[in-house]
């Protein structure tokens, strides 16, 4: 069976013999188990700010959900994986950022929704409810893969997980160069990049067989 | 006030407040005497056309330090600072206690004791930056040595003054070119000093950033109302065009969190009660007097020993890329790279001499537009076969060479250059209007050029002039026949052709930290406010897509036009170019003008001791040529 995904700019790779399509929404989806994965929302962060009275304007938090719907419809899939750091920090749940998620999760009602705890998720139970979600300790198991939030080696598969928000610098000619974010795929352990539109992304230096993909716009490259 | 300022009227307003009636401007009728020395090298032939260490003239230096009992050593960057006192201290060890380092990124506490230390005659010499330009008065200075060019005639001027520093004294700067083309400068400088032509400093128009900072401030203390505070801060010179949509923004943006419509209710900073504003909360209040201030500093990283001694700091992304055990030149020293924790680095003592050298952000300064004015000057002489002073007899055999290979330009034409070589096509354009002028110029040809033919370029800029190179030939006739220097549409051209967003993104930086945008957390707590950190790149993109009418973006692009591009010098410079005749010269081979460009554009590509190598293998083979012409050719013959 190979099912037509309807997002373009995307690209599928096989690892550890399975089928990923890699999404430039900063997505993995796994069509054989109809999940996507997405890693570090960091859902209510510029709220965070304002509470912390940083006057970061609104409007991150509902284009991200606004994406993770998008994501969800076309690509129809059944299960939604957290890889970790889907809140900020439990001062940006204020009201607003509450309601839009519980609106959120009303219109995905039938998705079944698991959050791999990230160093973020610490102490804010609430938002398994919010979510009505299950929230397990890293790393979920799902053969081949283990799915996880801190980027190390694991015993019980290839991990797939988040935490390190990659990026690479593209040099072109001259002294121009271009950072954007990838998905980096090492021996053992893949790395998505943060998804959340008000993160940040950290330089990661390449290595010897790793696989890079960036984000270039609304299309996703492999560059290494 | 101060002699080394050429719009004292204006700063006079500035300090006092445009309604001040009371203030007067005393002018004293003592001259300064000031002795303006240049270093030279012996011939300039052998002394290098481009570069900017200037470490070919080290003994000279050390010579010349040798003569007087106490001696300030200016340089331009902290770079250039370390490398210097290194090689004073090599060809002079016995210095060793009685020379010191002063730069901006060093420890408080040793630049103290360096300043001490001068005052009470314990130094021979401080090789310094421009962290001893203000504020330093000596008494015991002999001598001040300036290495390369100053760039600017009252920095010059300032620089020397830390010389003889008591009234009827003599002030003595020794100049110290860093390369040939400099010694003209130093011509140049000369007699803009002697005509008095001394740069303006103009106040930043209305600041935004600094306004919020301030009404935060004023709120923290007890409060201000509306119309009260109105009227005061427009009584001051930078915001007396303040408008009442300006000043209500900021009140919002410091009230509500700066949008138009609908207010965030978690944000509360400054509260108003009954058209009193005040801040209410404890924590704003203590954070806010922890960022009070508008001298921003790049990620710095301190650099401690293993004892807990502090050294200084140097830039976050320099230690970034040292592993364990790399060794780095610093405040003097060789050290040693242990670990790197909590935004410190440990470092021991190495017992190797060699290391790198940091390198800080902070660009070089432009060449003034009353300097570029007077080399302008300076060359119409040459180029009428006038040479008046020292400095320019001294360089009279390398401009000869630029006028066989090519031409010296006159203060009323533009020369062009134009070569093809394994990299492409290059054309040298040599406007002498200082480094952002050029930059801004480049980019604007560039993009004016590429919308004519389909061209692709790499750019290179230095005080003089820039280079453009492409990968197809671009007839010089097309500068003159599509009026490409015409200043119309300038700023909207400037802003399409240069990546001005980037640029805007990094000023931004700055703003957002004055602002308060971004924290940087409470001394020695790095790990607390975790949470709100964030870079000011990111925050630019998400003001960008989510406020794009925040004034505070705003002020970000307007600075990149008038400051960092320089707009109206820009113009003026264009206006200027557009009336002068262009001399296109073909060359054969680089130019000693077009020398250093090529230089600059290599410096990205290849390790500098590549550059150096090049550099001189180049210069070799061109000196070579003109002094025996047509000589390999006769003995291939016979």
């Amino acid at each position: 069976m190979n099912m037509q995904i309807k997002i373009s700019g995307h690209v599928e790779i096989e690892l550890e013999g399975e089928k990923l399509v890699l999404l430039p929404q900063r997505a993995i989806y796994w069509q054989e188990r109809k999940m996507l994965m997405v890693a570090d929302v960091h859902l209510g962060k510029a709220a965070t700010f304002r509470a912390q009275n940083i006057a970061i304007p609104a409007g991150t938090t509902e284009k991200d959900l606004q994406t993770l719907s998008q994501l969800v419809v076309q690509t129809g899939a059944e299960h939604l994986v957290f890889l970790g750091d889907l809140v900020h920090n439990k001062r940006g749940l204020t009201d607003r950022i509450c309601s839009l998620i519980l609106a959120w999760r009303e219109h995905h009602d039938r998705l079944n929704i698991i959050l791999v705890r990230g160093n973020h998720d610490k102490k804010i139970p609430a938002i398994a409810e919010l979510m009505r979600m299950e929230i397990v300790e890293e790393p979920l198991s799902m053969p081949p893969f283990a799915l996880k939030h801190h980027p190390d080696e694991d015993t019980s598969g290839y991990v797939l997980c988040g935490h390190t928000h990659p990026a690479v610098r593209l040099h072109g000619a001259g002294q121009k160069s271009l950072r954007l974010p990838c998905f980096a795929f090492g021996n053992r352990v893949g790395i998505l990049p943060a998804f959340g539109s008000f993160t940040g992304c950290a330089e990661i230096e390449t290595t010897e067989g790793e696989r890079i993909f960036v984000l270039a716009g609304d299309t996703v490259v492999e560059v290494h | 006030m101060s002699a080394t300022l050429g719009n004292t009227e204006e700063a006079l307003q500035t300090m006092c407040g445009i309604n001040s009636t009371k203030a007067r401007r005393i002018t004293s009728d003592i001259d300064k005497e000031m002795a303006f020395v240049s270093l030279l090298p012996e011939s300039v032939e052998r002394f290098p056309w481009a570069g900017h260490l200037g470490l070919p003239m080290v003994e000279q230096v050390a010579a010349t330090i040798e003569r007087a009992k106490t001696s300030l050593v200016f340089t331009n960057t902290r770079s250039q600072c370390e490398l210097w006192y290194q090689g004073l201290l090599s060809v002079r060890p016995e210095w060793a206690g009685e020379m010191a380092l002063h730069h901006g990124s060093l420890d408080r506490d040793s630049r103290k004791f360096v300043e001490d230390a001068v005052r009470d005659r314990k130094l021979k010499c401080v090789v310094c930056t421009a962290s001893l330009d203000l504020g330093v008065d000596f008494a015991p200075v002999e001598q001040v040595l300036q290495l390369g060019s100053a760039k600017g005639i009252a920095r010059l001027m300032q620089r020397a003054g830390r010389s003889g520093h008591q009234p009827g004294a003599l002030s003595t700067v020794v100049c110290v070119p860093t390369h040939a083309f400099e010694i003209v400068e130093f011509a140049a400088a000369r007699k803009a000093l002697e005509q008095e032509k001394i740069e303006s400093r103009i106040p930043l128009p209305k600041p935004l950033d600094v306004l919020s900072q301030h009404l935060v401030t004023l709120a923290v203390g007890g409060g201000f109302r509306r119309e009260d505070m109105l009227a005061e801060i427009r009584s001051a010179y930078s915001y007396r065009n303040l408008t009442d949509l300006e000043f209500d923004w900021v009140l919002n943006f410091v009230t509500e969190g700066g949008r138009a419509l609908g207010a965030y209710p978690e944000y509360r900073k400054v509260q108003q009660y009954e058209g009193h504003y005040i801040v209410e909360s404890d924590s704003v209040k203590q954070r806010h007097r922890m960022s009070i201030g508008t001298i921003t500093s790049d990620d710095s990283m301190h650099v401690v020993f293993m004892s807990g001694e502090r050294v200084g700091s140097v830039e976050e992304s320099f230690i970034a890329r040292l592993r364990t055990g790399d060794r780095f030149v610093f405040a003097g020293r060789c050290l040693e790279l242990v670990r790197t924790r909590d935004m410190k680095a440990y470092v021991r003592l190495a017992t190797s001499k060699n290391g790198v050298v940091p390198r800080w952000m902070g660009g070089r300064m432009p060449l003034s537009s009353e300097l570029s004015e007077a080399v302008r000057e300076e060359l119409g002489l040459a180029s009428n076969g006038i040479y008046e002073s020292e400095e320019m007899r001294l360089v009279e055999p390398l401009l000869r060479l630029q006028e066989t290979w090519s031409r010296i330009p006159d203060e009323k034409s533009l020369l062009v250059e134009h070569m093809q070589s394994r990299e492409g096509y290059h054309l040298f354009v040599y406007p002498f209007e200082g480094r952002l002028v050029h930059e801004g110029l480049a980019a604007l040809l560039a993009y004016r050029m590429s919308r004519l033919l389909p061209a692709t370029f790499s750019i290179s800029i230095n005080d003089y002039g820039f280079e453009l190179v492409s990968n197809i030939n671009i007839p010089v006739e097309m500068l003159s026949e599509h009026h490409l220097f015409n200043p119309e549409n300038l700023a909207k051209d400037i802003l399409r052709s240069m990546n001005a967003s980037e640029m805007a993104r990094r000023r931004f930086r700055e703003i957002a930290r004055v602002a308060g945008l971004v924290f940087s957390g409470y001394p020695g707590k790095s790990k607390t406010s975790r949470q709100v950190q964030v870079s000011s790149g990111l925050l630019f993109d998400v003001f960008s897509e989510y406020d794009p009418e925040n004034l505070l973006l705003h002020q970000a692009q307007r600075e990149v036009l008038e400051q960092q591009l320089e707009e109206s010098r820009l113009r003026n410079a264009m206006k200027r170019l557009s009336k002068s005749n262009l001399i296109a010269v073909e060359l054969q081979r680089p130019s000693p003008m077009a020398m250093p460009l090529m230089v600059e554009s290599w410096r990205g590509k290849v390790s500098s001791e590549t550059i150096a190598e090049r550099v001189a293998r180049m210069q070799l083979g061109l000196t070579k040529k003109p002094s025996k012409p047509g000589k390999s050719k006769s003995s291939k013959v016979s």
